[in-house]
């Protein structure tokens, strides 16, 4: 191509991305910056500040329920991920197989992915309702299991392993979308081959299907850990009692004794947090 | 592995994918029961309701046929002479209608023009700046790539203070045409990474020799990109679109910060939200409306599941 | 030239004619008016209240939006801070205390509107609630209010031999009683989530133990022995709650048949009548061998109602809502006193009221005399006669809260109850075990930063 052409060229690239861009710029960007410059301030709520140093970040680094909003945030991240995962391994795995009616089935299992959060919430609420729920019915009446009716959602410290189960019930569709993708892509011959060196069904996934899999789980585990380090729906829309980090800021932000330059503050730590893991997402997973 | 399978293997894959079934759809058919259910029957453990009950649906829909009494102090009101015969029939009209008992149909519009506002703007600049990413050469566009990269990966939860003062700031948040506008460019800006990094993927799927062909035949990019490249993106531009309004539609967080006041304006998930503390015995209809707030989802869904189930894997999808 | 300058004369006349009707058609004042009644059928109600008065007054709209009580505070916060706040608010006496410290509340004109619909009118106990701290100014009109107490199944006290639930010993008992978590009744329900009601179930308490959050003098005494033994009694009864954190929302437990004695505002009354008018329309056999759900067609009769709790000294508690208009401009404010006023006369307050009889009870004299007060749409009165309405009624007189000490009012205590210090207290000794000791000092603690004493 001669010179002109490629001068050519490249303004139209820069003037089809401008629009997207510049938004982009104007709205996260920007926001990305001026949120830093807000958390060295005491922000009202009416856009007045006043500077005060450092201050906003001493506080937070004394303040218990940051200590224990972070807690909460790593067993949500470790209980999804996890959980995410293996469900999604498994189905992509039970999926593959060949039965009758397969598609429908595949089809049906994506359902909770696409519903929106606001349309499942009341219902898992129902279903964990302590006097009129059928989870407490089935454990207590039918299993026996636990000896009487508990308030799961109502109290934090079981909410949370709801909001897990909620999440990975929620999720496992993507993941077993990812991972059944890669799945059919290996070749029969492979495991033909390892059957003919006498590997058991158990030894063909060890040595087969997992090393295939490596880089699909890797890019699985990275990017639910950025979602869900990001997720305030799934968890305040269920369980408000279950402070992680999002919500933390939300309601410092917006309710009670209202501190939006602190709620700033906790946004940077979080975002240096975010930064990191999508580092290594950019390293490792778009290398491969 | 053309294997003949056990009669054993046979059940446990039975069983397998019955209770995998189960773990997927219990939610949405306890979500229906209730909603079908009287209130003294909630508090059963079967799934079927003891006495099927649509009130819920008819409420929320303004069905419901039950004549509503004008109290008798109104009417006594209403004889002053100074109200004329017309304001006094538009205010019984009003009053007897039930379709502002919870106007389910306007947060359904509202919810809906918003979405697919947002769809359509963010699908319509996505499409040339991700070919402009996948196709086109200069300075800086990897740099570009990577930015859009990382602003894909930040939640909005990051956003919600810096983006809160920057409306009040300017005073766009005071009323409510403001208001609309800041939503509306945070939805945008909010699917917009997804959508590039999505069509950018696709795009680069797409053999250049076809584009080259076109140009040698006398055509520019720009008609190249509008006579080619869209076209053949058909579907993945109906996903990426589905997937944009699939993200405003379940938007929670700016709603419920920027909209909380302007009751006519509630999208879904506030008005669901508000609905829930505004009334007492809810379930039933908090179920329904939840019932009501998945269908357009669904349908889309139904129709579109070819395309988008493919679209998930290749974007690896926006939450 | 005469006739052309008539010609001009007239076109002018006609142009200004023009611009002074559409003027005038832009004259029209909005006002905005916050409302804690969200229930949509009230909304129904003062929406049509609202459109009378509209056709009453052709230049003056009127917005009405309904905001949650539990969210009124953070709703006015971020309404200040965008410039949008509302014209009227209707809400508790405790939030316009502080809404009146904050000075967004415009006094002159609430002294305006006492003035027009006659001070005297008013039951003196309430308007007591609402004056500020200067004794002469006032930050919101009294409007309707509610009294609080233990709504019990007299058939199962009668069954068990229990007596009625007025003293802290009689309610433990009863509580305990009745609890029987094997088979999912629950003996009491009080608040234990960190919210309004909490406070109100707690304040009640307090009060019959003589604890107060200040003392004649305006010092905080939070943190006495009362308030201890208060806090340590209600950790007691809250083992009988339905399981984990409650509010009022568990009441549905009660109508549900699986639960003893809740506390409650006289709201009540409206949906126990009105549950067994829709449990009239599907008669018993149809729940026949229904498991879990005890279906009871008599909940009215069966139910009985304790509004005095005594332990070192008896105590009613209850809530009064006031409408205050805040500070806007002169032609805003103009609109605001004339639907304040309209919102006062007999039959606008009646049917104000009536949205929720035994609920919403008048703050003015006269009401209960006015002939058509006892006839109420929905025949709840009726159901429940006119002698338990007048003891409702008059039981106002006799209120007490934190808030009154002496008749003076301390509007701090206001500011406490916005920031949700009290039901935050209860909560972690409930379920985060604080001890009661540590609780309380925190409590008090946080009180003091905020009122900066």
């Amino acid at each position: 191509m001669s010179d002109r052409i490629v001068a050519q060229e490249s303004r139209l690239g820069y003037r089809l991305l401008a629009p997207a861009f510049l938004v982009i710029v104007l709205l996260i960007l920007y926001p990305i910056m001026f949120n830093l410059y807000l958390s060295f301030f005491d922000v009202q709520l009416d856009g007045n500040k006043t500077w005060v140093g450092v201050s906003n970040y001493l506080k937070l680094l004394s303040d218990q329920t940051f200590y224990h909003s972070l807690g909460t945030t790593l067993i949500y991240l470790a209980g999804t991920v996890v959980g995410t995962t293996v469900l999604g391994l498994a189905v992509a795995l039970l999926l593959n197989e060949e039965f009758p009616l397969r598609n429908l089935v595949r089809g049906l299992v994506l359902l909770p992915y696409f519903a929106p959060v606001i349309s499942v919430v009341f219902g898992w609420q129902f279903i964990f309702d302590p006097v009129n729920g059928i989870y407490n019915h089935v454990m207590v009446e039918e299993l026996g299991l636990m000896s009487e009716r508990q308030n799961v959602i109502g109290e934090p410290d079981s909410a949370i392993w709801v909001v897990i189960v909620f999440d990975v019930w929620k999720h496992f569709p993507i993941a077993f979308l990812l991972i059944l993708a890669k799945l059919q892509s290996i070749p029969k011959d492979q495991y033909e081959a390892a059957a003919i060196d006498g590997y058991s069904a158990w030894g063909r996934f060890i040595h087969v299907t997992l090393p295939e899999l490596r880089f699909v789980l890797g890019t699985v585990i990275l990017l639910r850990l950025i979602w869900n380090l990001n997720r305030f729906e799934d968890v305040y829309l269920l369980a408000p009692n279950v402070e992680t980090l999002p919500i933390y800021i939300y309601y410092r932000a917006f309710t009670g004794v209202i501190d939006q330059g602190f709620a700033a503050a906790v946004a940077v730590v979080q975002l240096v947090f975010l930064a990191g893991l999508i580092w290594l997402y950019v390293r490792k997973v778009l290398k491969w | 592995m053309a294997v003949k399978r056990s009669l054993g293997y046979k059940v446990l894959l039975f069983l397998a994918v019955s209770a995998l079934l189960l773990f997927t759809l219990f939610p949405f058919v306890q979500i229906l029961s209730t909603s079908l259910k009287h209130q003294v029957d909630w508090g059963n453990p079967s799934l079927i309701p003891t006495v099927v009950n649509f009130e819920a649906y008819k409420e929320l829909l303004g069905l419901t046929s039950q004549e509503v009494e004008l109290p008798e102090t109104i009417k006594i009101m209403l004889q002053n002479p100074a109200i004329s015969e017309e304001q006094r029939a538009a205010i019984i009209e009003k009053f007897k209608s039930n379709a502002d008992i919870f106007p389910f149909g306007r947060y359904t519009l509202n919810t809906f023009l918003l979405s697919m506002a947002t769809a359509l703007i963010s699908t319509a600049l996505a499409t040339f700046a991700a070919y402009s990413l996948a196709r086109l050469d200069y300075r800086g566009r990897s740099i570009f790539s990577n930015t859009v990269m990382f602003v894909y990966m930040v939640g909005g939860v990051l956003l919600m203070v810096p983006l809160y003062q920057m409306a009040v700031g300017i005073g766009l948040a005071g009323h409510i045409t403001g208001t609309l506008v800041s939503l509306l460019l945070i939805y945008v800006v909010q699917t917009l990474p997804v959508a590039i990094y999505m069509l950018g993927n696709y795009f680069r799927t797409i053999p250049k020799s076809l584009e080259e062909a076109a140009m040698i035949d006398g055509y520019s990019r720009i008609e190249a990109i509008f006579t080619i490249i869209i076209p053949l993106s058909r579907p993945m531009l109906l996903t990426v679109m589905f997937y944009c309004f699939v993200i405003a539609w379940n938007e929670y967080l700016f709603a419920s910060v920027f909209l909380k006041q302007y009751h006519d304006f509630h999208t879904l998930p506030l008005a669901l939200q508000t609905l829930f503390s505004s009334k007492n015995a809810i379930w039933d209809r908090i179920m329904a409306a939840s019932m009501l707030t998945l269908l357009p989802v669904l349908i889309a869904f139904t129709l579109a599941n070819r395309y988008i189930a493919s679209g998930g894997t290749a974007g690896g999808v926006k939450e | 030239m005469q006739p052309a300058i008539k010609s001009l004369k007239s076109l002018a006349v006609t142009l200004g004619a023009l611009l002074l009707t559409s003027s005038l058609v832009q004259a029209a004042t909005e006002i905005e008016f916050w409302t804690n009644q969200t229930q949509s059928d009230r909304m129904k109600i003062i929406e049509t209240l609202a459109s009378t008065f509209e056709a009453l007054n052709n230049d003056i709209k009127i917005k009405v939006v309904p905001v949650d009580e539990n969210e009124m505070a953070t709703q006015m916060a971020a309404a200040a801070a965008a410039g949008s706040l509302p014209n009227v608010i209707e809400a508790g006496s405790e939030l316009l205390l502080a809404f009146g410290e904050e000075g967004i509340v415009d006094i002159e004109s609430n002294g305006k509107m006492l003035q027009k619909i006659g001070k005297k009118r008013f039951f003196s106990g309430a308007l007591n609630m609402l004056q500020a701290p200067n004794g002469k100014d006032f930050y919101g009109v009294p409007m309707h209010g509610w009294i609080q107490g233990i709504w019990y199944r007299k058939d199962w006290f009668a069954e068990r031999g229990l007596a009625a639930p007025d003293t802290w010993e009689n309610i433990e008992k009863a509580a305990r009683e009745l609890t029987d978590k094997s088979k999912n009744q629950y003996g009491i329900l009080i608040g234990t989530k960190p919210e309004g009601y909490t406070e109100q179930v707690f304040t009640h308490f307090a009060l019959s133990n003589g604890a107060r959050q200040f003392n004649a003098k305006g010092e905080l005494t939070f943190n006495s022995p009362q308030m201890l033994e208060t806090l340590k009694y209600y950790q007691t009864l809250a083992q009988f709650n339905p399981p984990g954190p409650q509010t009022w929302r568990a009441r549905d437990y009660y109508l549900q048949g699986k639960m003893g004695m809740f506390f409650y505002s006289t709201y009540i009354m409206d949906d126990l009548a009105l549950a067994e008018v829709a449990k009239g329309s599907l008669t018993s056999e149809h729940f026949e061998g229904l498991s879990g759900a005890d279906f009871d067609a008599d909940l009215v009769k069966n139910t009985g109602f304790v509004p005095v709790i005594t332990n070192k000294t008896a105590a009613s508690y209850g809530v009064l809502q006031g409408l205050a208009a805040l500070k806007s401009t002169p032609a805003e404010t103009t609109a605001t006193e004339k639907f304040v006023e309209y919102l006062y006369d007999p039959y606008a307050y009646i049917t104000f009221l009536h949205m929720a009889p035994g609920g919403m009870n008048p703050m003015l004299a006269d009401i209960p005399d006015h002939p058509n007060y006892l006839k109420d749409p929905k025949g709840i009165f009726k159901t429940y006669g006119t002698d338990a309405i007048k003891t409702i009624i008059n039981g106002f007189e006799n209120i007490q809260t934190f808030t009154v000490v002496d008749g003076k009012a301390f509007p701090e205590s206001g500011q406490i109850f916005a920031k949700q210090i009290i039901p935050r207290m209860v909560y972690s000794v409930v379920f985060e075990g604080v001890s009661p000791e540590q609780a309380i000092a925190r409590a008090e603690m946080e009180m003091q930063d905020l009122i900066g004493r």
